[in-house]
């Protein structure tokens, strides 16, 4: 709404119907004089008050609207002011949008249309021809005849004269006059008194005091301060304008990399018990309580009941009743959570790695055997029994066919072979370094074997300790005493008869003893005691060699015997039953200590060279180690073969021990015993050795290792002895 | 050259030790080149009048593959000059003949041209000419022979003296005469028995010169010997076994004379498995190598050790010496044979300067007599001879199996002798005999 737009375009409407009027306004009050559309109706209607006035004067800007003015009058009605509009009278003059504006090129520069025949083009597109226009001597003529010529200006738009309306006249008579051009300005206002005047005096003046100084002098301290801030930009401490990126982008965190906080959770509360079918109103019929459970229930104590109800049962759900625990129910729930103890166990954090026992790598606990370097077969038969000379040159195997097989153990060819009648039980090398022969335990006999090729000092001596020329064994042959009817009989080739292709002294176990299962040698290589298969007295006999005496050491044993063992350094003797292994003083006679390894059956068993230490192990998988003088329970229990346990053996020197079992695999440990009764054994599984094949559900029947070598030799079920090196 | 093709091609400079040199300089060789093309390269390059198969090291490694390959393995980049040392070529070995036997053979000696000595675990000390015959067998010993040596004598007479290791602890001296003439039955009388030891017997030896034996046994000892026949018996006879010899002496007519050690050489602290004389730089040194890990040299005439190389858990079964006499080559049941440099060993103690990998346990090693420096052979447990090179220790130069074909388990290899390009392979499945290495054995070796 801009008076250039009324002026261009309403002007004319305004002209045409209000030029009358002009001299009227020139001589209103100042107070009415924006009154352009203030026809006479409206005046004679309306008695306008002073605030109306007012009002007047202040939107006097609109009194060159198209629109009528409203006029605010108090209602009758409601006694709020209202606006009234004016009547409007629907003749042709009271709209201006039915005017058709002759020219319509809009607003252009007009003296585009100089050359040509029309100025413009009308609302149907018509063409609006230049109006004649007459020489100078015509608008002389005219300014002399018009009076209003000297008011009217020339309108580009339709290139006529056009007379000036009433406001613009007298706008341009303000400017002439150096009046204010706005006409609704008044120079002469009254004050009104906001603060001041009547009733309006201050108690306290504002201030008399004349204008300090700082108030027209620039501050100094908000130069300073400017000053610091004009510092700091040029220094580059503050950077104008900087990109506020920190602000502008999302910030995002993730909210679980805080550390948890330490206090504890909020407990959840106790839950309480979930109904069940008892609780129901229609529980099955063995919920229903009999009527002595009643009787028994009434009876006992309330605190002493079982459950707090008897479970009733309804037909139908609108027939229960309230429920009468109802008050108490919900006061023990809110007790509960008011006094349940708020303990919350703290879980033991403990990595689970730590409890892992560090464990020497096994490369650096070289030497131990990894590979197989050779294997002897034995066509195909079992191979039970096995020993390896003290020198650990040569190896003694026998199968199960009788055949016994002497061999160099680093190539592996058999350079002896023996026949007998018969299943090899057991094999065994005298430990004795100044005599070399073995004894092999056949069904119910024990031959000793001089194997070839020895010194002749060496000969010598074992054929003088087997065989001696004088045949002083009076107490095993002859039985002079009936006390010591020993039925086992020695018998003895001839020294100088004898060779190594025969036994040179075999000793005839009692009948019916049976197979011997194991042949062990006391460390001096005078004793041995051997294990019968067979029923009776358990087979278990010691042998003297010096003395060509056989004894049995136990009368009266209670299982069956399944292995012996005599202790390395003092006069113990184990003996392994079924599930006992029992260590007994042979000095005295009597029984020091029984193991209980825990085992279910015990298959084999090894003492280690100090003779702290044994290991047994069972048909059941498992090897304990047993500290002798820790305790009578296993210091450690190794459960890893898949299969039962066939043999155990310590090396003589090395820390190691090896385990066989029927799954076809040797184990071999690092076995590290230390002399302070303090340091525990360190048991290290080092490699397990696969090579064997299982026979008919037997694996490797027996493992020994060679003396001052770190090599292993074992023998299968399947045939095959084989030789594991370093 | 040939780098005219349009692949991409690698520069590379040649350098030998054989008598095939080429000029100092580079060449461009397309990478997807072999040993093949390389050598014909060569060939042509030299342009030499019959072609020789070389065989190429590329930093001390066998090429095996392509260039590219090699320089994809190592990740060398096509720009790197590569430097490519070059040898005559072993040719693949070749069977040419069997000599069964019905027990195990622990020695071969190949030593003697025309013939092969070889011992067996019954006792027999056997002898072959190159066309398989059978010419004489002598039951020397009533036990295993485990190690049987040719004492190389200056004299061409027809007679040859033959010393042998066995497991009755002693060791024999028999004279061999093969007569010129093969329809003349070979004749062999032992001559005299060595009595030192109280442990089977290792391995006997003799020097060059063929002036002394060494003898060594599973009691840690060795016994230097000379090998003049005694005219008596320097050592008292055994009452026990007096009896079993004097009934074999009824059929040998001469009974041996017992002969005394000159010395016995003690610092061993296991069985010894191997005792040789130096070469003839250092005839008066003997090496010897134990299963105690250790590899002394002795002062023969003074009977001291002069230097121990302790290896740490190594066993050695078997020992040699390279041509050159500065290393040993020693193999051990850690499925390894080392070689240690006795100069090195001076300074620091083991000094391994190779160690070749066996998947088996390697039981013998032979030597080429002389030339090839950095050749050994090796015979293990699974029945096979490998052919190394001590310049390229990843692998075997070639290798070849005895008693093919019988098992899929190898028959063991127990012992290896290489003479002018013969090999002797004995062991488990009697002997074979191979041809190995550079030609110089085609004159003799039979068709």
């Amino acid at each position: 709404m801009h008076s250039e737009d009324e002026g261009g375009d309403e002007a004319e409407d305004d002209d045409d119907s209000e030029a009358d009027e002009f001299p009227e306004i020139d001589t209103r009050s100042d107070s009415e004089d924006g009154d352009a559309y203030g026809s006479t109706d409206e005046e004679e209607e309306e008695d306008e008050d002073e605030a109306d006035e007012n009002e007047d004067a202040g939107t006097d800007d609109d009194d060159l609207r198209i629109y009528p003015k409203p006029k605010t009058v108090i209602s009758d009605i409601t006694g709020q002011p209202k606006r009234v509009y004016p009547e409007i009278e629907p003749d042709y003059d009271s709209d201006s949008s039915t005017e058709d504006t002759p020219n319509r090129v809009g607003k252009i520069p007009m003296h585009w249309y100089d050359d040509l025949p029309h100025v413009g083009y009308d609302i149907n597109g018509k063409k609006v021809l230049r109006p004649a226009r007459g020489d100078e001597l015509d608008k002389f003529l005219e300014t002399v005849e018009d009076p209003s010529a000297w008011t009217s200006a020339f309108d580009k738009n339709t290139q006529t004269d056009k007379p000036l309306t009433e406001e613009e006249l007298d706008l341009i008579r303000r400017l002439q006059e150096n009046e204010n051009p706005d006409a609704g300005y008044d120079p002469c206002e009254p004050t009104i008194e906001w603060f001041t005047g009547k009733g309006k005096e201050e108690a306290m003046p504002l201030s008399g005091a004349p204008e300090p100084k700082r108030r027209w002098v620039p501050s100094k301290w908000e130069k300073q301060k400017v000053m610091k801030i004009v510092r700091a930009i040029r220094q580059g401490r503050i950077v104008p304008n900087k990109p506020k990126t920190a602000s502008a982008q999302p910030q995002f965190y993730a909210i679980w990399n805080d550390e948890p906080s330490n206090v504890p959770a909020p407990l959840p509360a106790p839950k309480p018990r979930l109904p069940t079918h008892a609780e129901s109103y229609n529980p099955p019929e063995e919920y229903l309580p009999t009527d002595e459970e009643k009787k028994q229930w009434e009876e006992t104590d309330k605190e002493d009941r079982e459950r707090d109800f008897l479970p009733q049962k309804h037909g139908a759900l609108r027939l229960v009743p309230a429920y009468g625990q109802f008050i108490q129910e919900r006061f023990g729930r809110q007790l509960d959570l008011y006094l349940a103890p708020r303990v919350q166990r703290v879980k033991l954090q403990i990595d689970p790695n730590s409890l892992i026992p560090k464990l020497p790598s096994p490369s650096s606990l070289k030497p131990f055997p990894v590979y197989k370097a050779l294997q002897v077969s034995h066509d195909g038969h079992r191979v039970r029994a096995l020993s390896v000379s003290p020198d650990g040159a040569w190896a003694v195997s026998g199968d199960e066919d009788g055949h016994v097989g002497l061999w160099e153990v680093m190539v592996g060819k058999e350079v002896k072979r023996w026949k007998f009648q018969g299943k090899v039980g057991a094999v065994e090398w005298c430990p004795r370094a100044d005599v070399s022969f073995f004894v092999v335990g056949m069904e119910e006999q024990l031959h000793f074997i001089i194997p070839p090729n020895l010194p002749t000092p060496v000969l010598i001596a074992t054929q003088a300790l087997l065989a001696p020329a004088t045949l002083p064994p009076a107490p095993a042959t002859l039985p002079p005493a009936p006390a010591t009817p020993s039925p086992v009989k020695w018998v003895s080739t001839a020294a100088a008869a004898s060779s190594s292709d025969s036994p040179i002294l075999t000793l005839n176990l009692p009948p019916s003893s049976g197979l011997p299962k194991q042949i062990v040698w006391h460390r001096k290589g005078d004793y041995l005691s051997t294990v019968s298969s067979g029923e009776g007295q358990g087979g278990v006999w010691i042998h003297q060699i010096s003395r060509r005496h056989s004894q049995a050491p136990f009368r009266k044993v209670k299982g069956s015997i399944q292995l012996v063992l005599f202790h390395p350094t003092k006069p113990h003797f184990f003996v392994a039953t079924q599930r006992y292994v029992r260590m007994y003083n042979l000095a005295e006679q009597a029984l020091l200590k029984t193991l209980t390894p825990g085992i279910r059956w015990i298959s084999c068993m090894d003492v280690h060279p100090s003779g702290d230490h044994l290991i047994v192990g069972g048909y059941d998988r498992k090897l304990c180690w047993f500290d002798l003088e820790l305790s009578d329970k296993p210091y450690k229990i190794l459960r890893y073969h898949t299969r039962a346990l066939r043999a155990v053996h310590f090396h003589p020197t090395y820390p190691l021990f090896a385990s066989s079992s029927d799954d076809g695999a040797i184990q071999v440990f690092h076995a590290r015993v230390y002399n302070d009764l303090m340091t525990n054994p360190l048991i290290v599984p080092l490699k397990i050795l696969r090579g064997h094949a299982v026979a008919e559900g037997l694996g490797v029947l027996q493992v020994r290792w060679c003396a001052r070598q770190p090599w292993l030799v074992s023998a299968g079920a399947d045939g095959e002895v084989a030789v594991w090196c370093s | 050259m040939a780098s005219t093709s349009a692949e991409t091609s690698h520069p590379v400079v040649f350098t030998t030790q054989t008598a095939y040199p080429l000029p100092t300089q580079k060449f461009m060789i397309p990478t997807s080149w072999k040993r093949y093309q390389l050598s014909q390269l060569v060939n042509k390059a030299l342009s030499l009048p019959k072609p020789i198969p070389f065989d190429f090291l590329v930093r001390g490694e066998i090429l095996r593959g392509t260039l590219a390959e090699w320089c994809t393995e190592k990740g060398i980049g096509e720009e790197e000059t590569l430097d490519i040392e070059y040898f005559e070529s072993v040719m693949p070995p070749q069977k040419m003949s069997s000599l069964p036997h019905e027990d195990w053979v622990s020695s071969v000696s190949c030593q003697l041209l025309g013939y092969f000595f070889t011992a067996s675990y019954d006792g027999n000390v056997r002898a072959f000419d190159y066309s398989q015959k059978l010419l004489h067998s002598a039951a020397i010993h009533s036990a295993p022979v485990t190690s049987i040596c040719l004492v190389p004598s200056s004299s061409s007479s027809s007679e040859h003296l033959v010393a042998s290791a066995s497991h009755d602890l002693t060791a024999r001296l028999t004279t061999l005469t093969l007569p010129s003439d093969s329809s003349q039955p070979v004749q062999s009388q032992t001559v005299a028995s060595l009595h030192l030891h109280t442990a089977p017997l290792a391995s006997i030896s003799a020097n060059s010169s063929g002036s002394h034996l060494l003898t060594a046994s599973w009691d840690g000892l060795i016994g230097v010997w000379d090998t003049s026949t005694p005219t008596s018996d320097e050592v008292p006879a055994d009452e026990p076994t007096e009896r079993k010899k004097r009934r074999r002496v009824e059929e040998d007519t001469p009974r041996p004379k017992r002969k005394a050690p000159l010395s016995v050489l003690k610092s061993h602290t296991a069985r010894v498995s191997k005792a040789v004389f130096g070469q003839e730089s250092a005839a008066e040194h003997a090496y010897s190598c134990g299963f105690d890990s250790t590899v002394r040299v002795w002062d023969v005439e003074n009977g001291v050790c002069m230097n121990t190389i302790a290896a740490s858990s190594k066993p050695f079964l078997d020992l040699a010496l390279t041509p050159s006499g500065s290393s040993a080559l020693v193999c051990s049941t850690d499925r390894t044979v080392s070689q240690y440099d006795f100069r090195a060993a001076e300074t620091n103690i083991t000094a391994s300067t190779a160690s070749l990998i066996h998947p088996a346990t390697p039981a013998c090693i032979a030597v080429p007599p002389a030339g090839a420096e950095h050749q050994l052979l090796t015979g293990a447990y699974d029945g096979v001879v490998r052919l190394w090179d001590l310049r390229s220790t990843k692998s075997a130069v070639t290798s070849f199996r005895s008693w093919d074909g019988t098992e899929k388990k190898g028959k063991k290899v127990l012992s290896v002798d290489w003479a002018r390009g013969v090999v002797g392979v004995g062991g488990e499945g009697g002997v074979e005999i191979w041809r190995v290495g550079e030609g110089e054995g085609d004159r003799v070796l039979p068709s």
